[in-house]
């Protein structure tokens, strides 16, 4: 997998950071990049209200564990920090795939990566398993990625007494260490 | 779920965060505050006012560390922020872990209780004089509650933090009060379950 | 104390002034000849300890007084709590000041009070151990390098150079400075180094120890060390003559 691009998001869905660590993509005007970042925003939180019913009552999407906090105290051990479960997740396309990352806070860490690796016609049979064991594993990258980039945002832009929240970020120390993670 | 809690933060502790001798943290504490009185020319009241606000702005920003490092879940009810706050909070930002008591009958207010030694306060004692102003008026450590107050924010938690009894003052314990106002549910991020 | 108001006041910039019968206006400071100026007995504080029922000896069995503390168990902190609180300091200083260079006296003032204590301690550790005191400029820097900054910022600071142009000036270099760990300095503040806070603290350490100097923090960055600082260490004149007469 290779990222292509990582954009961040405050709470109110302005871009506050964008950094094209590969080259890959199209570059866009500055004012798309505005408006993706307020689409993606939205389409986000609509997507957390779009929950199969069944006779007309929710469904609980159970995939995560909610005594993650019991975990938490029980084990002291780090527990996974993406809040993003209802909200929309994920986009794959043939050419790239994005991922949203959302804090309890409420930010947005957005990555664009290399697509899924292709299925040749061989492994035809098993394509539904392979595929998927794919798909989670780059999943799975990519929320390591997520993982570290909330780290060192924590670290390198909220420690630094010249960066005023929810404005853009210029650390230079925060570039930096976003091109070691990916 | 306390009896299971004997971990605490403490593998948190022990591999993700880089850690410092306590002493330069109470020393760089100390002269932030004595500034601070030379600042205001002791007016305490002032004092207070101006750690309070800068432990506002450190909770605003602390709280996505806190995120980051632990995973923490919206809590279900109080209890369980005050236990989080306790248990991991206190732990892997000062290592320390207050107990909490005095729980309200509404379950929104209680108390955490600093043990001593803490970090923010070893070493110190407020000045002997003649006039007993500074052991009435200055909290020393408030700039905790800014802390609290402000973390809390950022996780749609409205909540007052106040010093009721502090061990410089001559009381028996380090009292911090905390209260729920209320939940700011219109601010929880969509996405969450 | 002659006003109850002032309780507090602003600690000595410089004590290369200081004679023995001198007392500090401000209360503070170190003067090496009668001791910390914190504790001067004056007979109105006398009096009213005395006639306290307060005691300074408490029966708090938790008391500093009752506790080892040249052997007491190292107490340990994230530096995350550290770096928050700077971030806060700096922007307290940020806003009460006229300029980078106003900016940078009131963290090394900040730092100063820092240093002043903590050599205190150190010396106190170290000093039963060493048995020693350093007498030479050379001496006081190296200790300052090493035991000193290793006591601190847990490592040792990694050049000590002695300038080559100027007579009393030595620098001392720390790769990645503890404190501005995390602060990536915006262009339109040009020179402005947070460490002068660092530098504050060696510079309250060097003046408690009687080696008067100017300490200020200075970028240098090279490659892989993008907050590499180095401290730029300005003894008085009057200590080349001490010096001199010493070698």
């Amino acid at each position: 997998m290779k990222v292509y691009s990582i954009y961040i998001l405050n709470k109110a869905g302005g871009l506050i950071y964008q950094n094209d660590v590969n080259p890959g993509l199209n570059r866009l005007s500055a004012n798309d990049y505005l408006v993706l970042a307020g689409t993606l925003h939205g389409v986000h939180a609509i997507a957390a209200k779009v929950t199969p019913t069944i006779n007309g009552k929710e469904v609980a999407t159970n995939e995560y564990p909610n005594n993650q906090n019991a975990i938490l105290l029980a084990s002291g051990k780090l527990q996974d920090s993406n809040s993003n479960k209802s909200g929309l997740q994920s986009i794959e396309t043939d050419l790239f795939n994005l991922y949203i990352f959302q804090t309890l806070t409420g930010i947005k860490f957005i990555l664009i990566t290399s697509p899924n690796p292709v299925v040749h016609n061989l492994q035809q049979i098993n394509r539904e398993v392979a595929n998927k064991g794919e798909l989670n594993k780059q999943y799975a990258q990519a929320n390591e990625i997520f993982k570290h980039l909330y780290i060192i945002y924590s670290d390198y832009v909220m420690k630094d007494p010249f960066y005023s929240l929810d404005m853009p970020i210029k650390s230079s120390l925060f570039d930096t260490k976003v091109k070691e993670i990916v | 779920m306390s009896k299971s809690s004997k971990y605490n933060g403490d593998d948190i502790w022990k591999n993700n965060v880089e850690k410092i001798n306590s002493e330069l943290f109470t020393l760089t504490y100390g002269s932030v505050v004595a500034q601070l009185c030379r600042d205001f020319n002791n007016n305490y009241h002032e004092v207070n006012n101006q750690l309070d606000k800068m432990g506002y702005n450190i909770g605003l920003r602390l709280i996505e560390e806190f995120l980051a490092k632990t995973g923490v879940r919206r809590c279900q009810t109080f209890r369980e922020t005050s236990e989080i706050i306790s248990k991991i909070g206190f732990k892997i930002f000062l290592n320390i872990v207050p107990t909490i008591e005095n729980w309200s009958s509404d379950n929104k207010t209680c108390s955490l209780i600093l043990p001593e030694p803490n970090p923010l306060t070893e070493f110190v004692e407020l000045p002997i004089t003649t006039d007993s102003k500074i052991s009435k008026e200055l909290w020393y450590s408030q700039i905790l509650c800014g802390v609290l107050r402000g973390a809390l924010q950022m996780v749609q938690l409205d909540v007052d933090v106040n010093f009721v009894k502090d061990v410089l003052r001559g009381d028996d314990r380090t009292e911090i009060r905390l209260k729920l106002n209320k939940v700011l549910k219109d601010e929880i991020p969509a996405g969450e379950d | 104390m002659s006003n109850d108001n002032d309780i507090i006041l602003s600690s000595a910039t410089s004590m290369s002034t200081l004679t023995i019968n001198e007392v500090s206006k401000d209360g503070f400071g170190y003067n090496p000849s009668v001791g910390p100026q914190s504790n001067i007995i004056t007979p109105e504080a006398s009096t009213f300890l005395l006639s306290s029922k307060k005691s300074i000896i408490t029966n708090n069995p938790n008391s500093i007084y009752d506790k080892n503390i040249i052997n007491k168990k190292n107490l340990e902190i994230s530096l995350s709590s550290l770096a928050f609180l700077f971030c806060e300091m700096v922007n307290w200083c940020h806003s009460n000041s006229k300029g980078i260079q106003d900016l940078e006296t009131r963290l090394n003032g900040l730092g100063y009070q820092v240093g002043q204590r903590y050599i205190e301690l150190i010396k106190l550790r170290e000093g039963f151990k060493t048995n020693k005191r350093e007498v030479k400029i050379v001496e006081i820097l190296q200790f300052i390098h090493g035991t000193f900054w290793k006591a601190i910022f847990g490592k040792t600071a990694n050049e000590l150079e002695k300038s080559q142009d100027v007579l009393n000036e030595y620098m001392i270099t720390d790769n990645v400075p503890l404190m501005s760990k995390f602060i990536s300095i915006p262009k339109e503040y040009g020179e402005l180094n947070c460490s002068a806070f660092m530098a504050g603290i060696i510079e309250g350490a060097l003046d408690s120890s009687a080696f008067f100097a100017n300490v200020t923090a200075h970028s240098v960055p090279i490659t892989g060390y993008p907050l590499r600082t180095v401290f730029l260490i300005k003894f008085d004149d009057s200590l080349s003559i001490r010096e001199s007469l010493r070698s």
